[in-house]
């Protein structure tokens, strides 16, 4: 392996000098399967990144950044089988993706590791990527959950509770969120009256509401997602009088839940932690501009974390100087850490300038600072969002 | 020259999937093929399979069982055995059904198995699954793990292919073409209906318990949505019927048929525009649904039709030798 890795970057030193072309990058994404809809505006955020650097001079000597689409269907058998086509049939240089943590594990243990290729994931939240014996190839853009469970636990015990009951929908996504705040809300000190798994999309919660709402809970942490079975609860909590106060994370943050159990139920009732980022940011306001330009919501979940995920392979392919896999993921730590001069999103002929000319460079992403620690991972960002009296959220950002 | 070998290693990933979908479209052959009985849960004796092996040889984890640290081949064998004897425990119940509730009840208990492997977190991690399987010939360079791992499901698939053949073409295979075509007969003919339907079914889901364990190996991570029923039960009847049922070369060549279009053809979509390269995903699946219809309307047997054994003249007393032409007794 090491001799034709070793033939592909010879060949690949030769090929690049000689005309300008495309640098194939892979796109993973659950285009089809049960997160469907969120991926769209991910996909969305991948390719306005990618518009913004073909728009302002390209890659190394004007090379077109092309991002070569593969469905993960948020499963790990079509993860896998997405990124060895992307891998050995597009050959790309990086991977963006996969979408879901289960389809990420997958693509990243079978294929993209063994092959010595760097990947970036803006989607996967599972604790489990962290773990992984990843040789320095396997980063995210997304957070992992355990901060976002652990940031909601301190704003119920900052704000007072004592005792909470906890439910989730029963997916990965929730699940994760829902552990990590329960153990966080007992090392602080807090109680945990009930903890209970629910199916989303039934028609009535009435019976698990009754069997989580003994034990003297305060409130009810609520891990769902809003269409699925969050709406709901709410409703049957406050019908049955079971619960009067909730908090929740970002399954549950949409309009729709004020619409429908209506602002005078809610206001100073419920709290909602979103992935976020700082609207203060400078970063975040270029992106958001950009993208809303596009008719995409720049608030969509994930969807700056795409682009971030995006532009970085670029700067990090910009850095090493050639679309050589071995040399990315060095590169990419060098591009998206301190210290150097900050790029922010769009700022593609800066950086390439910079670069150029010898300079570090320190990319602050719409997501956040985009930092990765050691694991490849990034701190995460949040706010917390309580419903107004005019029937729309009054966010704060948390610091 | 890359693109060479990226295109080599690709066909190899192709033949491991397809190797793998052979196994579990032989395991069907055998209770759809043979014995024609309709298992619609598929999807839950491979979950059986592919959770078996990865629990047994998982490094220790906080989040799930693990840490037996089993050798890989005795979890794949354990994987067989634990599907059985889930089989043996449905069949008991149902195998008595007729065709169609048989489905109904399996797609039923192919659910049950997927939300047990679900809810119950603290065995299996729950949704978010069992991750860092170890993968039989890991330890080898690129390419040469790659290759072993498929010499290995190719070997397994040639060993199944021979065994069912052997069967196939023994009484016992007989037995099961007569169940299969007419019940009544061949009970009147003293067969023990119940006892073997009751080996087709068992034998069969230990094959697909088998599958899934080196599904589990290839993909070294599963979670509940690897045993969804569109591409761990549909899609495995889709390559029996359109390779040819009770053909076990049929079985075979339908399984590394379909994977391939069913993978391959993303390489052309994703060459669409974007918007159109999102919607071309689901006419993939759309695709799958077309050539099952055209290969049910034009060939209802499948690309290679089910060929009956050779009558063996040894045991034929005085008759005269019946010409070979492959579908000979009817």
């Amino acid at each position: 392996m090491k001799r034709l890795m070793t033939a592909a970057a010879i060949a690949a030193l030769v090929a690049a000098p000689a005309m300008a072309g495309d640098i194939k990058v892979g796109s993973v994404a659950g285009v089809t399967g049960p997160i469907a809809e969120l991926v769209a505006p991910i996909v969305a955020g991948r390719n306005l990144a990618a518009e913004d650097v073909n728009a302002q001079g390209g890659l190394l000597n004007g090379d077109r950044m092309v991002l070569m689409l593969a469905d993960s269907q948020c499963d790990p058998k079509a993860g896998v089988d997405a990124g060895q086509k992307v891998v050995n049939v597009e050959q790309v240089v990086a991977v963006i993706g996969a979408s879901c943590s289960g389809a990420t594990n997958g693509m990243v243990q079978s294929v993209t590791i063994p092959a010595g290729i760097m990947s970036i994931s803006d989607s996967a939240t599972a604790p489990s990527v962290t773990d992984l014996a990843d040789n320095d190839l396997v980063f995210r853009t997304a957070p992992s959950d355990a901060y976002q469970g652990a940031a909601l636990a301190k704003l119920a015990w900052d704000a007072g509770f004592k005792a909470l009951a906890v439910t989730y929908s029963n997916d990965d996504y929730n699940a994760g969120i829902a552990g990590v705040f329960a153990a966080s809300f007992e090392g602080m000190g807090g109680k945990v009256t009930a903890n209970q798994v629910h199916e989303p999309n039934k028609a009535s919660y009435r019976s698990e509401i009754q069997t989580l709402s003994g034990g003297g809970a305060e409130g009810l942490a609520l891990f769902a997602y809003y269409g699925g079975s969050g709406i709901t609860i709410i409703r049957n909590s406050l019908e049955t009088g079971a619960f009067g106060k909730f908090m929740a994370a970002d399954g549950m943050f949409d309009v729709s839940v004020i619409e429908q159990i209506g602002a005078e139920n809610l206001v100073g009732n419920l709290m909602i932690t979103q992935s976020a980022s700082d609207p203060e940011n400078t970063s975040y306001q270029i992106f958001a501009k950009a993208f809303e330009k596009t008719g995409m919501d720049p608030a969509a979940p994930y969807a700056s974390h795409g682009y971030d995920a995006t532009f970085l392979v670029a700067l990090a392919i910009e850095k090493a100087g050639a679309a050589d896999r071995s040399k990315l993921s060095a590169a990419l730590r060098e591009v998206a850490n301190a210290p150097g001069e900050i790029i922010r999103p769009g700022e593609w002929a800066k950086a390439k300038a910079l670069i150029a000319a010898g300079k570090d460079i320190n990319y602050e992403g719409a997501s956040g600072a985009v930092d990765f620690d050691a694991n490849g991972d990034v701190a995460g960002f949040y706010s917390v969002n309580r419903p107004g009296d005019d029937g729309k959220y009054v966010m704060e950002f948390l610091r | 020259m890359e693109q060479y070998y990226g295109y080599f290693i690709y066909a190899l990933s192709l033949l491991t999937m397809g190797g793998i979908y052979s196994v579990l479209a032989l395991g069907l052959n055998v209770q759809w093929g043979f014995t024609g009985l309709f298992n619609a849960g598929i999807a839950g004796f491979f979950a059986v399979g592919a959770y078996t092996q990865a629990l047994l040889t998982t490094p220790i984890y906080r989040d799930h069982l693990g840490g037996y640290n089993w050798p890989i081949p005795l979890a794949m064998l354990a994987a067989m055995v634990l599907s059985a004897v889930v089989a043996y425990a449905v069949a008991k119940i149902c195998i008595r059904l007729r065709s169609d509730y048989l489905a109904i009840a399996t797609i039923g208990i192919a659910e049950i198995v997927r939300l047990i492997f679900k809810n119950e977190i603290w065995a299996t991690n729950g949704p978010r699954g069992v991750s860092q399987i170890p993968k039989a010939f890991e330890g080898l360079p690129q390419p040469w793990n790659t290759l072993a791992f498929l010499g290995m499901v190719l070997t397994i698939v040639a060993l199944i292919y021979l065994a069912l053949e052997r069967a196939r073409t023994a009484p016992w295979g007989r037995v099961m073409t007569a169940i299969r075509e007419n019940e009544t007969a061949a009970a009147a003919a003293g067969k023990n209906i119940e006892g073997f339907r009751l080996e087709s079914f068992v034998i069969g889901s230990a094959l697909m318990g088998l599958g899934g364990a080196l599904m589990a190996q290839y993909l070294k991570q599963i979670d509940p949505n690897v045993s969804d029923p569109l591409t761990a039960t549909f899609l495995v009847f889709v390559m029996l019927i359109v390779g040819g049922s009770a053909n076990n070369r049929g079985a075979v060549l339908g399984a590394m048929l379909m994977w391939t279009v069913w993978s391959s053809t993303e390489i052309l979509t994703s060459r669409l525009p974007d918007e159109f390269a999102i919607r071309s995903a689901y006419v993939r699946v759309f695709l799958i649904g077309l050539i099952l219809q055209f290969i049910l309307q034009k060939r209802p047997q499948g690309i290679l039709p089910e060929t009956r054994p050779k009558p063996n003249p040894r045991h034929r007393g005085d008759n005269s030798p019946v010409k070979n032409s492959g579908r000979t007794t009817e």
